[in-house]
């Protein structure tokens, strides 16, 4: 029995980081219906660009006191992938914007692949796993249930509460700001927008950063929690944002946050069942569970229905 | 005064060509190690990119006199042609060699050559651009029917020597210097494309071959089946171009699917894989799930069949899934594949041990594998097998161009430019979307129990996702919708990692920046389709529209 808990606490913690990359991919696609497969890939860059703040840009004796060193990777993480964002909108997706839907959806593939191996051709030593710190405090909450034991470390649990929270902030700046309703304007008809003084280009990049720092962030802790990154991390964990973010309803905050909970509660059980293939085919009851929902109920939990497109 | 600059231009490419000499008397016969890329094969000898050079310049003085049609862009497409030569021979020394010297004492470190010869190009293109246009000529327009077939037998020739030359003129993989000369020989051939190009002289022949489909497409097969036969026919290009070839059947298969339908497919080469796990599993091989050695026709059908019903049952939610949501299910498909092969689902696949030992492929006792010789003629290995694959293109070939045309072609490519108003047109749609899914599934099969019995062993690592993002790129690079453009397309891009062997590590990163660039400044594609021009340059803009 506690195996099976700590498997749905893994998963948790599983979806909280896929949650906050998923934020970016529905935050996206709710704006200007793009699907930015390389949105994996900032939250790639900003677990590298941490860990490279961490090991030259941190000086040794504060790299070791969490309240410094956490911040100042997350900040710095998410810096760099809001800058990657902000260039990848201005020089990839604009220039395309009208053009036909199969051309930025290519496009975003090629910036996919392009960052991914830039990164593993660049960044010193990236063609293996890098180890990555755990900036936080060591340890954790010991679970004792029935004859079973098991530790669920802090940083674990501070990255639940962060997803969490800034999902909610993000709720709460996207339906009270005014920047949050001026998207939501582009989002349902970017003419009439443009036409009530809406600046679309200026509104539209915010939505890429909004989203790259979410990623950012994730990936200081993906790095936290896993102790290694590689430069397959943001094509796997983007296609599980993906998958939660069209589970939960694509555009809808809430939605990729239950959706990524729901993604990382399956992979972790379904590793955990050796009737549903262990955990060497726990990635596939995660697509199983795609597939079935575009199927069924293509517009996802909380989504509306989906509005039929030119 | 314009004609002075191209002359001069043209001058400028023959000094750069002979610079390297100068740098020999200069010293006294001491060469600078490294001057150029031919000193290590011919120091004294005026070949290879040296030799383009000179007579590229030469020529460029000759066409400034000369009428000829398009001579405005023939001088531009020279201009273009010299300065790329010049470009990556200095790049490539300069970086490579440790530095290029043309005309200096010693260790030359700086590419006088070449920057000469960059300079001149420049000074081409700018000027050639006002030269004063040629005659007007026009080629006839329906000529007689015997000077029509000499036509397109000539240049189909010339077509197979220059592939031959592009595949050989790398000078091999034991070559170091084979990237820089293969690059500065595709800068010289498409230059003379390009000029080509200019004169009409393409267009004119892809009329000639409209006008008489049936002989272009004989002589074009007896081509391909001519390159055994000249200098890329040896053991290492024919297994090059069976790659080639099993990427390229592929690559029209999905450009039924992506090109004419229009349902973008993120997995397709899962297809190819279960195509070739079936074949593994059919024909004998010792980690085979099955001990049965079916003759390869059975086995080939066998795959396709199995191939086209994972096709269909791919495409099932096409039904009701549609644009990115539908690339997303096929990726998902695609993933399935690769996870569940890598795990050995079921003993079919060998998991990461793959299949080995996949017997090749016999003809009356001939193993495809070996050398033949025809009339005292020796071929090179594996030749056998590229006449398969010719064969299974050609095949894959017809279907398409048969396809397209047909009722259900026109109905995909309905759907692909509205599905609801094909629908309200009376097409069912589902039936023809599931139908894309299983022919381009089908053909993917087929071409996968070929690459089995070629690569002897299969694993689920050919089939992966970066796969799907190559042929996807194969058929974009290409340009979607055409049957030259899926051919060209996979060459392209599976001939280009061989030749450019030494920057493979930044291959996939290439791409990358590939796929982002054609997007940008020609989503058509290399050869583009009509109806597909029409449709990826639409301008909604009324103002751009009036501007035009």
């Amino acid at each position: 029995m506690a195996a099976y808990l700590e498997q749905l606490v893994n998963g948790l913690v599983l979806g909280s980081i896929i949650g906050l990359i998923a934020l970016g991919y529905t935050m996206v696609y709710g704006v200007i219906q793009l699907i930015n497969f390389a949105h994996g890939e900032v939250f790639m860059v900003g677990a590298y660009a941490s860990l490279a703040c961490y090991l030259w840009i941190l000086p040794p004796d504060l790299a070791g006191t969490w309240y410094i060193a956490l911040p100042a990777m997350i900040l710095f993480g998410s810096l760099v992938a809001a800058l990657l964002a902000i260039a990848m909108e201005r020089f990839a997706y604009r220039p395309l914007r009208g053009a036909p839907r199969l051309a930025p959806l290519i496009t975003a593939l090629g910036v996919s692949v392009f960052l991914q191996e830039v990164v593993r051709l660049f960044f010193p030593d990236a063609k293996q796993a890098k180890p990555y710190p755990t900036p936080f405090i060591e340890g954790g909450i010991t679970v004792h249930l029935g004859d079973g034991q098991f530790t669920i470390a802090y940083i674990r649990i501070l990255l639940v509460v962060v997803a969490i929270g800034l999902a909610a902030l993000l709720q709460l700046y996207i339906s009270r700001s005014r920047m949050g309703r001026a998207m939501r304007a582009i989002a349902n008809d970017p003419d009439t927008a443009r036409l009530m003084g809406i600046n679309p280009d200026r509104i539209i990049v915010w939505t890429f950063v909004i989203g790259a720092v979410l990623a950012g962030v994730a990936g200081v802790f993906y790095g936290g929690y896993q102790n290694t990154i590689n430069t397959d991390m943001g094509f796997q964990n983007g296609i599980f944002a993906f998958t939660a973010a069209v589970l939960g309803g694509i555009g809808s905050i809430r939605g990729a946050v239950v959706g990524a909970m729901i993604i990382g509660v399956v992979k972790t059980i379904a590793g955990q069942l050796p009737f549903l293939g262990g955990t060497q085919y726990d990635y596939v009851w995660i697509f199983v569970v795609l597939i079935f929902m575009l199927v069924f109920r293509p517009q996802g939990f909380f989504g509306e229905t989906e509005r039929v497109r030119a | 005064m314009n004609r002075l600059w191209t002359v001069l231009s043209g001058l400028g490419f023959a000094v750069a060509a002979m610079m390297p000499w100068v740098t020999f008397a200069l010293n006294d016969g001491n060469y600078p190690a490294k001057s150029t890329l031919q000193f290590f094969d011919a120091p004294f000898l005026l070949t290879g990119f040296r030799l383009h050079l000179l007579v590229i310049g030469l020529l460029v003085v000759l066409f400034t006199f000369l009428p000829l049609p398009g001579r405005p862009r023939i001088l531009r497409a020279a201009g273009w042609a010299g300065g790329l030569i010049s470009l990556v021979n200095g790049a490539y020394i300069t970086f490579k060699g440790g530095g290029l010297g043309a005309i200096t004492a010693a260790d030359g470190k700086v590419a006088f050559a070449a920057f000469v010869g960059v300079a001149a190009g420049a000074l081409l293109i700018w000027s050639g651009a006002k030269a004063a246009p040629g005659i007007e000529f026009s080629w006839p327009e329906r000529p007689s029917r015997w000077l029509a077939y000499l036509a397109l037998l000539v240049s189909f020739a010339g077509l197979l020597l220059f592939v031959a030359a592009i595949l050989t003129s790398g000078g091999g993989i034991t070559n170091p210097y084979s990237a820089g000369q293969f690059m500065s020989f595709l800068a010289m051939a498409a230059g003379l494309i390009a000029a080509l190009g200019a004169t009409g002289v393409l267009r004119w022949i892809g009329e000639l071959s409209e006008q008489h489909r049936y002989f272009s497409l004989l002589v074009m097969l007896g081509c391909a089946l001519g390159l055994p036969f000249t200098s890329a026919g040896n053991e290492y290009w024919m297994t090059v171009a069976v790659n080639i070839g099993v990427y390229a059947a592929t690559a029209i298969g999905l450009n039924i699917v992506v090109g004419l339908a229009g349902l973008l497919d993120l997995g397709y080469v899962a297809f190819m894989g279960i195509g070739a796990f079936v074949a593994a599993n059919l024909s004998g091989a010792a980690a085979a799930a099955f001990d049965i050695h079916l003759p390869f026709i059975f086995a080939a059908i066998a795959a396709a069949l199995v191939a086209g019903v994972f096709g269909a049952i791919v495409g099932s939610p096409t039904l009701r899934v549609r644009g990115d949501y539908l690339a997303i299910v096929t990726m998902a498909f695609g993933e399935i594949f690769v996870r569940s092969s890598q795990n050995n689902i079921g003993g079919l696949t060998g998991g990461s041990n793959a299949i080995p030992g996949i017997p090749p492929l016999e003809l009356f006792g001939t193993g495809f594998q070996e050398s033949i010789s025809i009339g005292g003629y020796k071929l090179a290995g594996g030749v056998l097998y590229y006449v398969l694959i010719v064969l299974l293109v050609a095949l894959v070939m017809g279907v398409f161009a048969n396809l397209k045309d047909s009722r259900i072609g026109r109905a995909w490519i309905a759907i692909r430019e509205d599905e609801d108003a094909a629908r309200a047109m009376g097409i069912q749609t589902g039936r023809a979307k599931i139908l894309a899914f299983l022919i381009g599934a089908t053909l993917a099969g087929l071409a996968g129990a070929v690459f089995a019995h070629k690569t002897s062993s299969v694993s689920y690592e050919s089939f992966r996702f970066t796969e799907s993002v190559t042929l996807l790129a194969a058929v974009i690079l290409g340009g979607m919708g055409t049957i030259p453009g899926a051919v060209l397309g996979a060459s392209l891009l599976f001939v280009l990692p061989e030749t450019l062997r030494e920057f493979q590590d930044y291959r996939l990163m290439l791409f990358g920046l590939a796929l982002v660039l054609i997007m940008r400044f020609r989503p058509q594609g290399l050869v583009a389709d009509r109806h597909r021009r029409a449709e990826l340059t639409t301008v909604d803009d009324p103002v751009e529209v009036a501007a035009r």
